[in-house]
């Protein structure tokens, strides 16, 4: 065998030992949730069950209500998306084409938030939607995520990208700046627009800790708080009614969504993400 | 280029009513994010620390105590003291693993050969999962008697139950679950590296490891520092994870800075506590900042 062959079998070989690792835990987490507990607490390895079960997904979803939480999710992470690409694009626009007093200083400030850890405003913030009677509702949650400031940053960053006369040419038509930024501005903007809002729809679907403070009851609470009930599993806990197949059932299908959307939009996904990377 | 209206407006001898809404539209766009940020971010941040300055508990009001919760959290709490520690074993670890394999899997995937785009998909995916989903994966796969790694390796390793090892877990499920961010980052930088410096190194004379150093690793920089920051800052914060695979054990094992401050703040319902742990956690993040654009500079300048 030439050289290049050999070299040609080893990437393969490096590829498959890659993909196995990154796969085996999702793999498994299915292939225990569809084993009886029987089989479970078994020391052998056995990646296809012997009997394959639907038992533990139906005592989930009765146990949990693993809908709402998902829908729950929806509702946020949707209307905290569309929020954030409606507030980013008015203001990165602003930021990268218009001269005002205070711009500089105004982009400065919002920048410097990246460095202040969430942690520091959640007791203010818990104060603030309690004092309004909004804890535990969707609005705790979008609210917060309107405020983010990489999508400000990475829409100004597109505009100073693109060139300017398309807008100028609409200005000398007359155009209004509010009307050059929907008809003109926006549609140059898509793949801008598609990077900050799967960034923003991903970090607000997996989002917990703020989430987790402000919830209290089932009709407001995101599908990762409610997952964190799953706790009977931890070591040293006692072990409660809960088995080890109906909770793998429940992490299945929790992943089961968000594996599907990133498999048939993995393009955009993975240019979204490396956009966050582009260097200011 | 904005300017062009304006000065044209000028030109055109138009009114002063016409001029100032041409002057505000800047702030009507600003506007609306503005709002948002001040009222849920800048303000809670600003008041987050003052609160960190009273001792206030969640009833009655608060009473100003200068630097005392600080005085207290670095002289007498030595379970602050523990979870400091934690988060920087933790960050320790898990930041140099999660470059140098970001960068690894992406040079490994960056090679013109098929079946890449399948391994990238592969590595990226479990970051699409949630981490309270990763947590209760791992926390079986983990497991000391039926767990998938002890079984494999034929070591009743006590992972999650021990002192020793809980950290340790919370490091592999980690790695496991956020290396394929770091690997999209990094290939993104790759792509940006002109096809031409490789040909002037192969001319040159260079072989792989050469154009490696000379070329893909200097004009990497801007990306190294990027992702570098961006996992220090993830690390420092992680909480998801430990909450649900160990919430903090045993004992205070694997017990780490954000942890510390949600039971500070949310269950023992100390307020100032909590958000004075919050702006020592802030205050980490900016010294790390400012250490690594230094460095990052002085980099730029040996190399220019």
């Amino acid at each position: 065998m030439s050289k290049r062959t050999l070299s040609r079998i080893a990437w393969y070989a490096v590829l498959v030992v890659v993909i196995v690792l990154a796969l085996a835990p999702i793999a498994w987490m299915l292939t225990t949730s569809l084993k009886p507990e029987s089989e479970i607490i078994s020391t052998g390895i056995q990646w296809i069950p012997q009997t394959f079960t639907l038992e533990h997904f139906q005592s989930i979803l009765n146990r949990y209500p693993m809908a709402q939480w998902t829908l729950n999710s929806l509702i946020v992470s949707t209307a905290a998306t569309l929020l954030v690409l409606l507030l980013d694009s008015l203001a990165g626009y602003a930021f990268a084409r218009m001269q005002f007093r205070g711009r500089g200083i105004l982009f400065t400030i919002i920048l410097s938030m990246l460095f202040v850890p969430i942690q520091i405003t959640v007791v203010p913030l818990f104060i603030l939607f309690s004092r309004m009677g909004l804890t535990d509702t969707y609005w705790a949650m979008i609210l917060p995520a309107g405020a983010n400031v990489t999508g400000v940053f990475l829409m100004r960053q597109f505009f100073l990208s693109v060139p300017a006369e398309l807008e100028e040419a609409a200005r000398i038509d007359g155009a209004s700046s509010l009307r050059i930024w929907w008809s003109v501005v926006l549609p140059l903007a898509r793949p801008a627009l598609t990077a900050v809002a799967i960034l923003t729809f991903l970090s607000t679907w997996n989002s917990f800790f703020w989430p987790l403070i402000v919830t209290r009851t089932d009709a407001a609470r995101t599908l990762p708080v409610g997952i964190a009930q799953f706790l009977s599993l931890r070591p040293g806990m006692v072990q409660g009614q809960q088995s080890i197949g109906q909770s793998m059932a429940g992490a299945a299908l929790a992943a089961f969504l968000p594996i599907i959307v990133f498999v048939v939009l993995q393009r955009y996904f993975i240019e979204g993400i490396a956009r966050s990377g582009i260097k200011g | 280029m904005a300017v062009l209206p304006q000065t044209a407006r000028r030109a055109a001898g138009i009114k002063d009513g016409a001029r100032t809404t041409a002057r505000a539209t800047p702030y009507l766009f600003v506007l609306p994010y503005i709002l948002v940020f001040l009222l849920f971010r800048l303000g809670p941040s600003l008041a987050g620390l003052g609160i960190s300055l009273t001792n206030w508990q969640a009833v009655g009001s608060p009473q100003w105590v200068g630097l005392r919760n600080f005085e207290a959290m670095l002289l007498r709490d030595t379970v602050f003291g523990v979870a400091l520690r934690n988060t920087l074993v933790f960050s320790v670890i898990t930041v140099p693993v999660l470059l140098v394999m970001g960068l690894m899997l992406a040079l490994f995937l960056n090679q013109r050969m098929r079946g890449r785009a399948v391994g990238r998909v592969a590595v990226f995916t479990p970051y699409v999962v949630m981490s309270t989903v990763v947590g209760v994966v791992w926390t079986w796969i983990l497991d000391k008697d039926f767990g998938l790694l002890n079984a494999y390796t034929g070591v009743a390793t006590p992972w999650l139950v021990s002192e020793r090892f809980a950290l340790a877990g919370i490091i592999l499920a980690t790695v496991w679950w956020t290396v394929g961010y770091n690997m999209v980052l990094f290939l993104a930088g790759l792509q940006d590296i002109p096809e031409e410096l490789y040909e002037a190194a192969r001319i040159d004379g260079a072989n792989t490891v050469n154009a490696f150093r000379f070329v893909t690793l200097p004009m990497l920089a801007p990306t190294m520092f990027v992702v570098l920051m961006l996992t220090i800052i993830n690390s420092f914060q992680i909480f998801d994870q430990v909450y649900v695979m160990t919430s903090g054990g045993p004992g205070t094992a694997t017990l780490t800075l954000v942890q510390y401050i949600y039971t500070q703040s949310f269950q023992y319902q100390k307020f100032g506590y909590g958000s004075a742990i919050a702006v020592v956690l802030f205050l980490i993040l900016v010294v790390v900042a400012i250490f690594q654009t230094r460095a990052y500079r002085r980099g730029l300048e040996g190399v220019s």
